[in-house]
């Protein structure tokens, strides 16, 4: 070696020392911001009396007196720091090795706690799913029928967001009858027990994730952070107690059982009846299904698909009749929904539209049927069927005229699993497009 | 010491060599487990361990689809927040016009806009008395050209009665440009 190369070298040494010496301290910077803007959020929503918190029991009393109300502008902040501290600690995660696996499931785990312990955060859904288990269990209405409407006089019927109160539950049988249980506790008991089944669901779906990366060789701490630290997850999902994250959970379920069990034919079976199961409780998740299918090309998921889907069937039928299984019915009509925050509209908008028209639901149909034809093309030949699921969710979610943050969380902990690092960038790349797009009060607010 | 170590050398050897061994020839449970994938079905239909060769090109226009795709809906995404926000300084003056205009000082009122960028051409509506809001005979102003100083000029106007949504059928003793505008009847 030259003396040139020598001192090159020696500078390199040097400056990649002082970066790994610098890297966890950054990374513990990070985390602090993250926990810090959580712990914003949840202290000022505590106070109520704010558009981003849905009216709600008082369960967050105890924090009150801390914060302030909670404005668009300190939340947009808190939002927009929570969003950098997160990309820079998926960078430091994965580029320097800087963080411990320990301080990773602290991080996750404070996040949690203080979204446990806070309020509900920015959704009325919650309102909804406890609304529909009381129609069922206290006043013997089928949830699948009727909305909340039809139970004026229920304490519950107030908390429904004002959009919803005629709407019929369009999630699955086997949510609704999860949901049960929860109705004779009231209120505020069912509340507690909806966040504490997002909590539950949400940790593991985490310890899944962990499972399923390390099963695919790939590093589990920075796919823990990628899922368990993420802005919209933490604020949106676990804040909002959505029931995507029991979704999430069986997803991962199913995954994880495909690549414990790579030979066994039960596992494929099981994991292929945990995507139906996963599906009786929000009907997304059943993407997965043909790309699984495709990939194992055996006869197991078939029958383990099938006879879940016979056994759920039934089941629905039986608690809640011919409405409970329509599926197909429920996804139709939510599909004619539209939000400002979906791109179609924004699209639509840029075009000089005013929004989208039915024209424009079909060409986004066609739209979404090509992606997952040319997906199911490739999983034939070969590429990763926990990717080409992962690409069918994110373009459910993108195509969507119903766009909501805790819809792109779906491809989210499939992204982190499959080696495919494109579907990553591409589901962070959306995430950060939805987090602009929240942005505008803060440019020129509204008094 | 030395033979010890030697001794363990060897051992680390043999063991790695069973692995290999293990891992190339295929053992009887390994034999079920292809057989179980598929080893029965011809060899179009088995399954695959890594993708068939000659897909680079396929993933190269994807990722070139892709980044199209992305810098598009960047576009749109961007395009939307400067129009919110255009909308949104719009509504900050319009509020504020109407106050000074009527010498109430609501804050239940209500803006009605072109929210798509077609004009800036905004309504905006508002009780005559103090009530909740529609409650009370309503007076609505046409807002139309740039911010100046905070506001921007009325044209035109119309009242509406309690509880009514601004519907043309429902304006009356409407005044400035209203009726030449087509926002009202004669």
């Amino acid at each position: 070696m030259s003396a040139v190369a020598a001192s090159e070298y020696g500078g390199s040494l040097h400056r990649t020392t002082r970066a790994a010496r610098w890297a966890p301290a950054l990374a513990g910077v990070c985390g602090l911001l993250i926990v810090a803007a959580t712990a914003e959020i949840v202290l000022d929503g505590a106070l109520g009396h704010s558009s981003l918190i849905p009216r709600s029991p008082d369960i967050a009393g105890w924090l009150t007196g801390i914060g302030e109300r909670l404005g668009y502008r300190v939340f947009l902040i808190a939002l927009i720091v929570f969003s950098f501290a997160y990309v820079g600690i998926l960078a430091l995660a994965w580029t320097r090795d800087a963080i411990s696996k320990r301080w990773a499931l602290v991080l996750v785990g404070a996040l949690h706690a203080l979204i446990f312990a806070g309020p509900i955060l920015l959704s009325t859904d919650v309102f909804s799913y406890i609304a529909y288990a009381r129609m069922g269990v206290e006043h013997g209405i089928n949830p699948y029928l009727h909305g909340p409407s039809s139970i004026t006089g229920d304490p519950v019927y107030h908390y429904v967001g004002h959009d919803w109160k005629h709407v019929a539950t369009a999630y699955g049988p086997l949510y609704t009858l999860l949901s049960y249980p929860l109705a004779p506790l009231g209120v505020t008991g069912a509340l507690w027990g909806m966040k504490l089944e997002a909590l539950l669901a949400s940790a593991g779906t985490l310890a899944l994730t962990w499972r399923c990366t390390r099963a695919r060789g790939v590093d589990p701490v920075p796919a823990l952070l990628a899922v368990g630290a993420n802005p919209l997850y933490v604020v949106y999902g676990l804040g909002g107690a959505h029931n995507d994250l029991i979704m999430l959970l069986l997803m991962m379920a199913a995954v994880s059982l495909t690549l414990a069990g790579r030979s066994s034919i039960g596992h494929d079976g099981l994991a292929a009846a945990t995507v139906v199961v996963g599906a009786l409780v929000k009907a997304t998740v059943a993407a997965l299904l043909p790309f699984m299918i495709l990939s194992r090309r055996r006869l197991a998921p078939v029958v383990g698909a099938l006879a879940a889907l016979v056994l759920g069937a039934l089941i629905g039928y039986a608690a809640f009749g011919i409405h409970g299984i329509d599926v197909v019915a429920a996804l139709n009509r939510d599909a004619a929904f539209v939000s400002t925050d979906s791109f179609p509209t924004e699209i639509a908008h840029l075009l000089g539209k005013p929004g989208v028209f039915p024209v424009d639901h079909d060409l986004l149909k066609a739209a979404l049927v090509a992606i997952v034809l040319h997906l199911m093309w490739r999983t034939w030949r070969g590429y990763d069927w926990v990717a080409a699921s992962g690409w069918t969710l994110l373009a459910i979610a993108v195509t969507s005229t119903w766009l909501l943050a805790w819809y792109i969380l779906w491809p989210l902990p499939l992204a982190v699993v499959t080696r495919d690092r494109r579907l990553l960038v591409a589901t962070l790349a959306v995430q950060a497009l939805f987090v602009v797009h929240q942005m505008a009060p803060l440019l020129a607010p509204v008094s | 010491m030395n033979d010890a170590s030697a001794h363990s050398d060897a051992s680390a050897r043999s063991d790695a060599s069973a692995r290999s061994d293990a891992a190339t020839r295929p053992n009887a449970a390994t034999r079920r487990g292809r057989r179980a994938l598929g080893g029965g079905l011809p060899a179009w239909l088995r399954p695959l361990d890594a993708e068939q060769p000659g897909l680079g090109r396929t993933r190269l226009i994807e990722t070139t689809l892709l980044l199209l795709a992305g810098l598009f809906l960047a576009i749109a995404t961007v395009d939307d927040v400067v129009l919110q926000t255009h909308v949104n300084n719009r509504l900050v003056a319009d509020l504020r016009t109407w106050r000074s205009y009527t010498g109430h000082d609501y804050h239940n009122v209500a803006p009605e806009r072109d929210i798509f960028g077609h004009t800036t051409r905004d309504f905006v509506c508002g009780n005559t008395a103090p009530g909740p809001p529609k409650e009370r005979v309503q007076i609505c102003l046409v807002m139309t050209g740039p911010i100046i100083h905070g506001r921007r000029a009325v044209h035109a106007g119309w009242y509406l009665p309690p509880k009514t949504e601004d519907l043309l059928r429902y304006r009356y003793a409407c005044f400035g440009s209203a009726v030449q505008q087509g926002l009202c009847r004669e």
